[in-house]
């Protein structure tokens, strides 16, 4: 069954009254358990489909299912219900709060949807992420790949049904970076929650189930059709 | 050229771009740079009006002859016929309530035979029974040549043909000859002041040797002008402790300024490194943020000499106001805003705003190129500082203290001043440990009492622990000055509330309807005690007399009443403990006097010294038989039995009356009862409770330009608060976009940052409180006692207090409300993937 469908899906940005294509007719489908890779040049569309994936876009035309609520009908405060339950975003730049300490930095999407016991799902988050032992330091006390692997766990905290990565080994190096893939590969293989990836790197998209390459907005091809 | 280019562009025209918070910043500038000129202006205007109207329609004048109860007519008999050229005037001088509104001008009675108006150049028909008002006057009131001028002097109504209207300068003053207005006055044979101008073929010490021997004892001769210069002595520490006042607002201003650059150096530390890295020198640097502070200065301090302007308007009432209930007569001059006065004001603006870039301007030139280094160290390290900033806040502490102890210097609190000074400065090192230290403790609680938000923006304060530190440092130091000043005026108001429960102790008092101030007191018909004395309802009467005297080159007054009455209904002892029944016994024997605690201050008088007064025509010694408390005037008083003044002074007539009613008679029955006994008089009749109130009322209005002056720096504080936050918001902006994709509503967002507020506010208003108070110590027991002289007991005016809290609270909520807009606006896919 499909977690992420995207139907005839296009999107323009209007730039100083220009109107300038992001997407063009993608059609898209995601199942539970998939790692997949978007690759492709910049611009060509990458970001632009996380974003309508993770429902903080809406698109132009067509439509963006994600598990089950099509994003075009929701009000913000549906959007944000939405992404509170089903989406985990992991960012190229990590994108952790320093004021917050690592374990803090976990629970945060918890806190903010209000739900209990977080304390105990983060510290079972950065388990799985191999961070267990620095769940008191500080973001600037880590490294490039363990702050990742902080983003990583705060991403999967509240059991999303699809994580979002937008090229999340492009600030690390081969070494680390296939840790992270790793992590990512194993999360997906767990089943219950699909991967999608954006990433530059060929090598990256060999370790995924499936790459999907976006030239100029539109599919140019797709490895698991 | 090419260094101003690149300043223009990276330094420059950012500011444009960040309006708001430029705008925010200037505004801050302008309002502490407005404030102090403002000050000065109206408090020049306010002093510079002693030689108003009336010596301006005089001309040239080289000495004045005066004597407390007037100069005898003989005198101006004796000069007249010295055997040299002098230029004599008569005058008359009194003040007048002026119909229908009873505004107060001045009253002047010149000889117009003598052709004392030549100047005016007005045509002036001596001995006519009219009067020339003044084109002020004139205009104001539309009155016109011809027409009936309605005027109350003393406790009499009087109505007079307007004869005409003088000439330019001779603003509010009515005028009358001396025969008229010496039948007004009831003084036959007495004049006011003689003005004698002299030839140049001598030395003006050489004539007022002379003068000095043509006329009776009991006489001064002093050159004109003296008393101008005895006022504006008098006005020195009322003028010196408003300016000080009127710095605050600058200083929070300064508090800005630092945080504006300090912002602009974090933000900008990659930019630097770039272009450290392009070859800038440090020194480059340090110039190029340090005018970047000179432009904001500079831009600030042109908008404050606008607004200062603006705002001396509304000062100047209110200065003049307190000048003349507490200190003498004066009449608001022109504002003049000089060239100097200007430069002065952009001096401040641009060297203040010099001053407090210096540290953030230097840190910028310390970034290495290679340094270009991320928020989460630069902040590390400025909590590493705490505790050394705290170990200099306990140094300072420790040295406000000892300054405090100090004697004063010319009789200016220095010590004082810089005690408050190195008491701010502690307060502004400590707040860094406090911020962390709350911070850290609220972590442990805000999440569970106030959700997440609470949480997140605790730790974002103590995050960004500088800017924090900055922000609760403005907001607490105009917050604390809030507090000190409400609890030193709230304490002064309660001293003055006790002190007139002891001191009024009549049921009724009267006094003529002509308008009294610090140095006027419109006499009652002398026959009033009789007449009230003769009432069914009066236990007792006592009649009050005040001549505005000249002791030591300072303005004080001398005051009588029958000692025996005031003794018997006095219930504390005075300021040395003595028993009121035996310095009333000493005070009959005609010997002694009793001093005011401003006088004592003024003229370091103590119990048992002798004081030389002037007398009429003679200079008996008195011996100071105790100090009291008098928080009426800070002219300074002395005080005698009536017989013994009237033995010197033969003047019955009474500046006021106090009446003791007989048991069972209420207040109001008494004062119906003097009413119809004075009926026909113009005078004012008050119960003991009204006096109070009226009394309240004046104290309340001299202390409002000190509460303008507090809510004007406390505004600049929430300015600032709001800037910050607007910067905070734009800094943090992808922090901001983070938050929503991680879940968060915008509710939420809006929501932390209303916490951000609320906890920057509550910080403020926390230190402010604890430093308010500290400071509200230095005021009532060093800077106040040392200045005026006055002895106030603390106390705390909880309503007042709970009242400005709040409201400054709330305006630091309402100044989130654009900030949190800002935030949910941003769009958070931009924000998150900018770099």
């Amino acid at each position: 069954m499909a977690i992420l469908e995207f139907t005839n899906v296009s999107k323009d940005y209007i730039t100083e009254g220009q109107s300038v294509p992001a997407l063009h007719e993608v059609t898209l489908n995601v199942e539970a358990g998939q790692f997949v890779a978007l690759v492709g040049r910049s611009g060509c569309g990458k970001s632009t489909l996380l974003n309508l994936a993770g429902a903080m876009d809406f698109p132009t035309s067509g439509q963006v299912r994600v598990g089950g609520a099509v994003t075009s009908t929701l009000d913000d405060a549906g959007l944000t219900r939405l992404r509170r339950t089903k989406v985990g975003f992991i960012f190229q730049s990590f994108q952790l709060l320093n004021t917050l300490s690592v374990v803090e930095n976990v629970e945060l999407p918890l806190l903010l949807a209000g739900v209990g016991g977080a304390a105990e799902k983060a510290l079972e988050c950065l388990r799985l992420a191999g961070m267990e032992g620095y769940a008191r330091r500080m973001p600037y006390q880590l490294s490039g790949g363990q702050m990742q692997r902080v983003g990583i766990a705060r991403a999967l905290v509240h059991e999303p049904v699809v994580l979002l990565a937008d090229e999340p080994t492009g600030n690390l190096d081969t070494v680390t970076g296939d840790g992270i893939l790793e992590l990512l590969r194993g999360i997906a293989a767990g089943g219950g929650t699909a991967v999608v990836m954006a990433t530059h790197s060929l090598e990256a998209a060999a370790l995924t189930d499936r790459t999907v390459r976006l030239r100029d907005g539109r599919i140019a091809a797709d490895s698991g059709h | 050229m090419a260094p101003l280019q690149v300043f223009y562009r990276l330094f420059l025209r950012p500011l444009r771009r960040n309006l708001l918070r430029t705008t925010l910043t200037l505004l801050s500038v302008s309002l502490g740079v407005a404030v102090i000129l403002a000050i000065e202006l109206a408090g020049d205007a306010a002093a510079g009006s002693f030689q108003a109207s009336v010596e301006t329609l005089a001309g040239k004048a080289d000495f004045e002859v005066t004597s407390i109860t007037g100069v005898p007519a003989e005198a101006l008999g004796r000069l007249a016929t010295l055997p040299y050229d002098l230029n004599l005037q008569a005058r008359l001088e009194g003040t007048a309530l002026v119909e229908p509104s009873l505004r107060a001008v001045p009253l002047v009675g010149v000889d117009m035979v003598a052709g004392a108006l030549q100047r005016s150049g007005q045509q002036l028909k001596p001995g006519a029974d009219g009067a020339w008002i003044g084109i002020d006057l004139a205009r104001d009131l539309h009155l016109n040549a011809g027409g009936r001028l309605g005027i109350v002097v003393n406790d009499r109504r009087a109505e007079y043909p307007i004869q005409g209207v003088l000439g330019e300068g001779s603003a509010d003053a009515v005028v009358m000859d001396l025969g008229p207005m010496s039948r007004l006055l009831d003084r036959a044979d007495r004049l006011d002041r003689i003005l004698v101008g002299v030839p140049n073929n001598q030395p003006q010490r050489d004539w007022e040797r002379t003068l000095r021997a043509a006329l009776p004892p009991g006489v001064t001769v002093a050159p004109a002008g003296a008393r101008t210069g005895e006022n504006r002595k008098m006005l020195g520490a009322f003028r010196w402790n408003l300016r000080v006042l009127s710095y605050i607002a600058l200083v929070v201003g300064a508090f800005l300024i630092y945080n504006s650059i300090s912002v602009s150096v974090v933000r900008r530390r990659t930019e630097i490194g770039v272009l450290r890295a392009l070859g800038a020198t440090r020194g480059g640097v340090l110039l190029a943020f340090l005018g970047e502070s000179v432009c904001l200065g500079l831009a600030g301090s042109l908008g404050g000499v606008l607004l200062g302007r603006l705002l001396a308007a509304g000062a100047v009432g209110m200065v003049a106001s307190t000048v003349n209930s507490l200190y003498v007569s004066s009449r608001p001059g022109a504002i003049a805003l000089t060239p100097l006065t200007t430069l002065f004001a952009l001096a401040l603006g641009v060297g203040v705003s010099i001053l407090s870039s210096l540290a953030p301007a230097w840190e910028a030139s310390r970034v290495a190129p290679v340094e270009a280094m991320a928020r989460g160290r630069v902040e590390h390290q400025a909590r590493l500082h705490t505790r050394r900033h705290l170990c200099f806040a306990v140094l300072l502490g420790a040295a406000a203290y000892w300054a405090a102890l100090q004697d004063p210097v010319a009789g200016k609190p220095l010590f004082g001043y810089l005690a408050a000074v190195l008491t701010l400065g502690a307060s502004a090192l400590a707040i860094p440990a406090l911020v962390a230290g709350l911070a850290a403790l609220s972590g442990l609680y805000l999440e569970h009492l106030l959700g997440v938000e609470a949480l997140l923006a605790s730790r974002s304060l103590a995050g960004s622990l500088r800017r924090t530190s900055v922000l609760t440092g403005a907001l607490s130091t105009a917050v604390a000055m809030m507090v000190a000043v409400a609890i030193m005026v709230g304490s002064f108001r309660q001293t003055v509330v006790v002190w007139m429960e002891d001191r009024l102790q009549a049921d009724v008092y009267v006094r003529s309807a002509g308008g009294s101030g610090g140095d006027r007191f419109p006499a009652l018909s002398a026959d009033t005690p009789e007449r009230l004395a003769r009432l069914p309802e009066a236990a007792a009467v006592d009649a009050y007399r005040a001549y505005a005297i000249h002791y030591h080159g300072l303005p004080a007054t001398l005051g009588a009443n029958d000692v025996r009455l005031s003794a018997r209904y006095m219930r504390r002892p005075y300021l040395g403990g003595e028993n009121p029944a035996e310095v009333a016994h000493e005070l009959r024997s005609g010997e002694s006097v009793i001093v005011s605690e401003p006088f004592a201050n003024k003229h370091h008088t103590r119990k048992g010294d002798w004081l030389q007064l002037t007398l009429g025509e003679h200079q008996p010694r008195f011996r100071v038989a105790a100090i009291y408390a008098d928080y009426s005037s800070e002219r300074g008083s002395i005080g005698m039995d009536r017989a013994t003044l009237l033995r010197y002074l033969p003047d019955p007539a009474p500046t006021s009356a106090a009446v003791y009613l007989k048991p069972g008679v209420t207040p109001e029955q008494g004062k119906r009862a003097v009413e119809q006994a004075l009926a026909g008089r113009m005078i004012r009749v008050f119960t003991n409770g009204a006096l109070r109130v009226e009394a309240i009322k004046i104290f309340d209005r001299t202390f409002a330009i000190t509460y303008a002056l507090e809510a004007v720096a406390v505004f600049v504080a929430v300015l600032g608060v709001a800037g910050a936050l607007i910067a905070l918001v734009i800094d943090r902006r992808r922090e901001f976009g983070l938050l929503r994709f991680l879940g968060a509503s915008t509710g939420q967002v809006r929501r932390l940052i209303l916490f951000e507020a609320g906890l920057l506010g509550l910080l403020g208003n926390a230190a402010g409180f604890a430093l308010g108070y500290v400071l509200s110590l230095l005021l009532i027991f060093v800077i106040n006692r040392q200045s005026f002289g006055w002895t106030i007991q603390f106390h705390w005016p909880v309503g007042v207090l709970m009242g400005a809290l709040t409201a400054i609270y709330a305006a630091t909520l309402l100044a989130s409300i654009q900030p949190a807009r800002i935030a949910t606006g941003l769009n958070p896919i931009e924000v998150v993937h900018e770099d």
